[in-house]
């Protein structure tokens, strides 16, 4: 479903060029959940906004359903690390004005921000401005808003680590509940993340960057059955974190 | 024919001089002023308690209101020797620099990090030790850009600085800005002034992208924050300056303005400002009347209400608000829509901020005359005057809201810009839904600058005591509390008079307190929810 094809991107930096992507290769196919590791730094974030559509290659490209992935669209939308919740609206609205572009009836809109809210269980907090929400209450802000747009991909950009390891445990739960909801047209996930564990508990497949400029070192395919809770003690599951760290340390 | 006669012309130099002397100068007494009493200010409780509430309100009284009371204490004391009217106009100058200095060294000796405190203790870094290796060294940042803005503050005064006239009498000192109100007044050369007025913008501009601009650059590594710098070349406008781009989200140091401008704000219950105006003022009162040589009697009183304009003051004081407000209005609409579509669009901004680089170097009293020659011709000297203030005014204002507005729009966070993106917002939508939300609180810190300056700029621009042909060698003024304060302040008795003068200060004092009471710091406190968290 989304494919990316020596995709290799540099930034201007005080008149030095630092290359970050360098040809770039992997897929992700409908269904799967995907995550990306890597040490900071090393372009995942970057190649991030390049399948979201909000920067663009240098070479190569990204394909989404065999098109080159040019602009945003809302069948693949975002969480970020920092929430990216506007300040300035309830966590209602913040929902509801995710659905302008799609629905121009105010009202369906605050009834389908509604359902979403409390999918991820903030009802009673609607009215709540982000500045009065806990760290665990954004990202469930900002997970219902992604979500209310009903993308076939949706973008994770280190989503929890920003977040105390409580509340980032709850919140991943809630990811891999939503995930396993048949209702929903999100189906597919991807993943950027610095947490090894992290990784491994969450996805199907980890894909391995190495330090920058960034480039696919490695790919570890995660077969434990799910859900993974109870695996988190077992050793299978320190064999894919081991397997995982291993390439990573090779690509230093 | 010359394109410019003028007997004073070779002089040019000479004048030049001695106003970059004079700022230099009072630049120097203005450090070696504040920085003492700055670091006192943070460093000990008695003392903040007093000062700080004090400088804070001198501060927001316009400086050109209590320029009466200066010349009335210098040229009293040296009988309009030459001596006391350079100490009163670098007195002037000190009361327009010496703020940024002091707030200045403040903010960035409270900024210094718990850490840095705690570990200077730890190893027994105390006393004056502790000045010179954490204080010191923690306000040299601070110190350059507050140079910086007094340095601009006092180019924008020194025209009213340089050239006073007092009791029907004119004092002025050799310089620049003397130079070109009598051009303009005297000599009624409109050509002369362009020059005086580009001669002036081009110093101010040269040593502003030369010196001070070199100077932050190297002061910012010093920081004990990272610096983000953002491609807005050169200073600020007059009053608020580089530090905004230099370091965002960082309150080292950041003189007198923006953050700090809405921390001053919010910092002191109405109380202790009305505390602090009782003393104030009671302290101008007592050293007028010990200059004065006279204790206020009934009489006093008496002759000080009894002036028959007295009664026009609600008037004057709506005329001048009106005034105000209607430049506030357009200067809001032009910088809000300038400053959008400059952070929208590069090539605009290419084109933009050159210009606004070097409009904002333009001392825009020393503006003042200029249109006003060139207005009153079309309007005649009445309407020109109006139009005058109001064009200067909006010119005056206009550089706080830019700054603001522009300031804040570059430093909307990357991750709201992205969900903009990422929902689709294009156009008016994603201006609305976006970008003007996430400027206002800077809309309301542009609005209190603007406001702040707008007051010095109508004290100074609605009335002309000079005796100029054009208006038949009468002095020329327009209704409104600025001009009502001039003349009770340099006209002689029975029209001047102490007492009043003091009134009318604090009426402004109050006004200026009570819309930062009433809507500004309620305005604050509601958008304080919007800043973004990062």
């Amino acid at each position: 479903m989304i494919e990316s094809k020596h995709v290799t991107k540099s930034f201007e930096l005080e008149k030095s060029k630092i290359s970050v992507l360098e040809d770039v290769n992997f897929s992700v196919d409908e269904g799967d959940f995907v995550c990306l590791v890597g040490p900071s730094g090393c372009g995942k974030s970057t190649l991030l906004r390049i399948i979201a559509g909000l920067e663009h290659a240098d070479s190569g490209k990204v394909l989404f359903h065999d098109q080159p992935q040019i602009s945003p669209t809302p069948k693949i939308t975002m969480i970020f690390q920092l929430f990216g919740l506007l300040p300035w609206k309830t966590a209602l609205e913040n929902v509801e004005v995710a659905l302008e572009i799609l629905e121009s009836k105010k009202e369906a809109r605050l009834e389908v921000a509604k359902s979403y809210l409390r999918m991820v269980g903030l009802e009673g907090f609607e009215n709540t401005y982000p500045h009065d929400l806990s760290g665990g209450m954004k990202q469930r802000v900002g997970i219902a808003r992604a979500l209310a747009l009903q993308p076939e991909v949706l973008l994770m950009d280190e989503p929890f680590s920003s977040l105390d390891e409580l509340t980032a445990k709850i919140l991943r739960l809630l990811v891999l509940d939503i995930r396993g909801k048949s209702s929903l047209a999100t189906n597919t996930f991807f993943m950027v993340s610095h947490n090894v564990e992290e990784a491994v508990f969450m996805a199907d497949r980890v894909i391995v960057m190495s330090p920058r400029p960034g480039r696919i070192i490695g790919e570890v395919k995660v077969d434990i059955p799910r859900p993974r809770m109870q695996y988190l003690r077992d050793p299978v599951y320190f064999k894919y974190v081991d397997e995982v760290v291993e390439v990573l340390e090779k690509g230093k | 024919m010359n394109f410019v006669e003028n007997p004073e012309i070779s002089s040019l130099p000479y004048y030049t001089f001695r106003t970059l002397l004079r700022i230099t100068i009072t630049l120097g007494i203005s450090v070696a002023w504040g920085v003492p009493f700055g670091i006192l200010a943070s460093t000990n409780k008695t003392a903040s308690v007093i000062l700080v509430p004090f400088i804070d309100l001198l501060q927001s009284i316009p400086i050109l209101g209590y320029f009466p009371v200066i010349v009335l204490f210098f040229i009293s004391i040296f009988h309009g020797g030459e001596f006391g009217i350079e100490l009163s106009a670098i007195l002037l100058l000190f009361t327009s620099m010496a703020w940024a200095i002091f707030f200045g060294v403040v903010g960035a000796v409270k900024a210094i990090p718990v850490n840095i405190i705690e570990a200077a203790q730890s190893f027994g870094v105390t006393g004056f030790k502790y000045i010179r290796h954490v204080i010191l060294p923690a306000i040299v940042p601070a110190l350059i850009s507050g140079s910086t803005l007094a340095w601009c503050d006092g180019w924008f005064f020194m025209i009213a600085a340089e050239y006073i006239v007092y009791l029907g009498t004119t004092y002025s000192v050799p310089g620049l800005g003397s130079y070109l109100a009598k051009a303009a007044y005297v000599y009624n050369d409109l050509n002369l002034s362009v020059i005086i007025l580009v001669l002036i913008t081009a110093i101010v501009f040269y040593l502003n992208s030369l010196t001070w601009h070199r100077l932050m650059e190297k002061a910012a590594t010093g920081t004990y924050k990272p610096v983000t710098r953002i491609g807005l070349s050169g200073l600020g406008k007059l009053g608020v300056i580089r530090p905004r781009w230099l370091h965002l989200g960082d309150r080292i140091h950041r003189p007198k303005s923006l953050i700090l401008a809405s921390k001053w704000v919010k910092r002191y219950t109405r109380l202790e400002k009305a505390v602090a105006l009782a003393i104030s003022l009671a302290a101008a009162f007592l050293i007028i009347y010990y200059i004065a040589g006279q204790i206020p009697s009934e009489v006093g009183f008496h002759e000080a209400f009894e002036d028959p304009e007295f009664l026009n003051l609600p008037i004057y004081t709506a005329l001048t608000l009106g005034r105000l407000a209607v430049a506030y209005v357009i200067s809001l609409g032009i910088a809000l829509g300038m400053g959008v579509l400059a952070a929208e669009h590069k090539k605009f901004a290419a084109v933009f901020y050159p210009i606004y680089d070097i409009g904002q170097a333009i001392p825009i009293l020393a503006l003042f005359p200029i249109f006003f020659v060139y207005l009153s011709r079309i309007f005649g000297s009445r309407l020109g005057l109006e139009t005058t203030a109001i064009v200067v005014l909006v010119l005056d204002m206009i550089w706080y809201m830019f700054l603001n507005v522009v300031g804040a729009v570059k430093s909307i966070p990357s991750e709201i810009r992205e969900v903009g993106r990422l929902l689709g917002f294009k156009g008016l939508r994603r201006i609305t839904h976006i970008v003007i939300p996430a400027i206002l609180p800077a809309i309301v810190t542009g609005s209190i600058l603007s406001w702040g300056t707008g007051w010095n700029t109508i004290i100074f621009a609605e009335y002309m005591p000079y005796e100029m042909e054009l208006s038949g060698g009468q002095p020329l003024s327009l209704p409104g509390l600025g001009s009502y304060l001039d003349k009770t302040g340099y006209l002689p008795p029975p029209k001047g008079n102490a007492l009043r003068l003091l009134f009318l200060l604090g009426e402004i004092a109050v006004i200026v307190l009570a819309m930062e009471g009433l809507v500004w710091r309620r305005l604050l406190r509601k958008f304080e929810k919007y800043r973004v968290e990062v």
